[in-house]
């Protein structure tokens, strides 16, 4: 009996080891599927997130999000399968591309970020220094008002683009940053265009300036200078200049005065014709001009000629130095105004006959430019 | 026959033992997702994107960790289905914290507006008692025109305000129009009080 429970036993024991074994060797036959590769996949694409390369590379980061799903995709597939005939390896694969593409989208969105913060910094540093040193001259140049506008909707977009830059949002501030570049070159573009198309004149405009101070001097008389760019008129007594008066001119000072009524005010070489005042002038007084004079006259016949003016069109006079000045900006329909007070003081000194030079500016346009 | 009988016994046990634990918890990850997915019907991945973020990337967690039980002999979803619940419930407190994030960021873009119009109108009254001196004319026109296109901006901010549209973006673009108004109220009060110093 004892012999029978004995041979049980070691029966019982040989069957449970056979088991075992067959057990461990099943359990040893169920292939692992790569967990630590696809932690390291997860673990890059949230990276990736965080650094924001859904926005800055957006298309590595696109990749790896795709090599992600295929590897779950796989993992999911062979899961179905009977547990020893799963193979993980297509899994694995994915996993790993999915990490390289993840850590690439991360390394590249670090450097395009770096580069986008650094040229957005420059492009703000640029463009508020070149507001601040233009717009000063920029507000007296007569542009149309489309241009004007675009110049304000860029600098708005500059502000825009710097507070982008303070929250970090460097792409949406790059993009900002072109638009307001763009209008605001547009228009200083424009601004400076028109100011060194106007200077081209200078040089006439010293030499014109030249002689009739040399005139005074040598007559021993009064004579007047006006120049329109910083909007003064000087008075010269022997070639040494006495006085000087703040000018309004025309709205549409910049450059010569080319037909009746285009509110330019023109430049050349006058005398003083006509002294008006008591009622004889609508602007408290007036000192007359011979505008336009033989030169102007010849002028007109060649533009006309030339068609850069209607041949319907007229040329314009009754050009004077007058009072009622003072109101800011131009504003006369061709004339130089200047305040009761000045015109007062302008009307006492200079007599019938005196020259009257109007010229853009005698100084040159580089030095006015620094100047503002 | 006794021990037939514990042998049925024994063999139902151990299949039980092995399946109790085996199911896929599909209603937690479909409930889940579906709290991740209002979360992001009131914007949390716009106004809480951090922690839309951490849902996401917590629910990729889940996935690979039930993926990883899938692979298993013997299987066990409790952890997951644990961690499924309290995603849920952490979404749902998501979706909540958006809302009133949300809330919080309009009552900012509305306040804002406000105010940037109230600047708008103290800048317009300003600008008409400004000195009209020597070179004030050409400033004020200026000045005029930049009202006009600030004026544009606010109007397009409170269009997208009234849109419900994304209202961070309505607060950068009332801030940019409340710094360029406050830098031309400062020009204009600066011009007057040297005005009101001269007399």
């Amino acid at each position: 009996m004892k012999r029978y429970w004995i041979k049980i036993l070691v029966t019982v024991v040989f069957i449970c080891i056979i088991i075992s074994g067959l057990g461990w060797l099943f359990v040893k036959l169920i292939p692992d599927p790569p967990l630590k590769e696809l932690e390291e996949a997860r673990v890059a694409i949230s990276d990736a997130r965080n650094h924001n390369s859904v926005i800055y590379s957006a298309r590595i980061f696109k990749e790896s999000r795709s090599f992600y799903d295929s590897a779950m995709i796989a993992w999911k597939t062979e899961n179905k399968r009977f547990i020893l005939f799963r193979d993980y390896e297509r899994v694995r694969k994915f996993a790993v591309l999915s990490e390289k593409k993840a850590a690439e989208a991360t390394k590249r969105t670090i450097a395009k970020a770096n580069d986008m913060k650094a040229n957005l910094s420059q492009d703000l540093s640029r463009l508020n220094e070149e507001v601040n040193t233009f717009q000063k001259i920029f507000s007296s140049v007569p542009l149309p008002q489309e241009m004007k506008k675009k110049n304000a909707k860029g600098k708005l977009l500059l502000k825009e683009a710097q507070i982008a830059y303070d929250k970090g949002q460097y792409v949406s501030g790059n993009v900002k940053i072109s638009e307001a570049g763009e209008y605001i070159v547009e228009s200083y573009d424009c601004a400076r265009s028109k100011l060194s198309d106007y200077f081209r004149s200078y040089q006439k405009w010293q030499d014109w300036a030249r002689t009739t101070i040399n005139e005074s001097k040598q007559n021993n008389s009064y004579a007047i200078i006006v120049e329109k760019v910083p909007g003064l008129c000087h008075v010269y007594y022997n070639g040494v200049r006495k006085y000087t008066f703040d000018a309004e001119f025309g709205e549409n000072w910049m450059g010569d005065k080319m037909t009746r009524g285009d509110d330019a005010t023109p430049e050349g070489r006058y005398r003083i014709t006509k002294k008006l005042q008591n009622g004889s002038t609508q602007y408290y007084k007036a000192l007359m001009i011979n505008y336009p004079n033989e030169q102007d006259l010849a002028e007109f016949r060649r533009r006309i000629s030339s068609g850069s003016i209607p041949s319907n069109a007229k040329i314009g006079d009754l050009i004077e130095i007058h009072g009622e000045g003072g109101k800011g900006g131009n504003w006369t329909k061709g004339c130089i105004a200047l305040t009761n007070s000045d015109i007062d003081t302008l009307f006492r000194l200079v007599p019938n006959g005196t020259p009257v030079t109007i010229i853009g500016s005698s100084s040159p346009l580089n030095q006015i430019m620094s100047a503002n | 026959m006794k021990n037939r009988f514990f042998l049925v016994v024994a063999t139902v046990a151990a299949v039980a033992l092995m399946t109790s634990c085996g199911k896929v918890p599909q209603a937690n990850i479909d409930a889940a997702n579906a709290s991740i997915d209002s979360a992001k019907t009131v914007q949390a991945d716009i106004y809480l994107p951090g922690q839309f973020t951490a849902l996401n990337d917590s629910m990729t967690v889940i996935m690979q960790s039930i993926e990883a039980q899938k692979s298993k002999l013997f299987k066990s979803y409790k952890a997951p289905k644990a961690k499924l619940i309290a995603l849920k419930a952490q979404a749902s407190q998501v979706a909540t914290s958006a809302v009133a994030k949300k809330e919080e960021v309009k009552k900012e873009a509305e306040a804002g507006l406000t105010a940037v119009k109230q600047l708008l109108a103290d800048d317009q009254a300003l600008l008409a008692k400004a000195p009209r001196g020597k070179e004030g004319k050409a400033v004020l026109d200026e000045i005029k025109g930049e009202l006009s296109v600030i004026e544009t901006s606010i109007n397009d901010a409170q269009t997208a305000f009234d849109g419900g549209a994304n209202y961070m973006v309505v607060v950068d673009k009332v801030k940019a129009a409340n710094d360029s108004l406050t830098g031309i109220k400062t020009e204009l009060d600066d011009a007057i009080a040297k005005v009101h110093k001269r007399k």
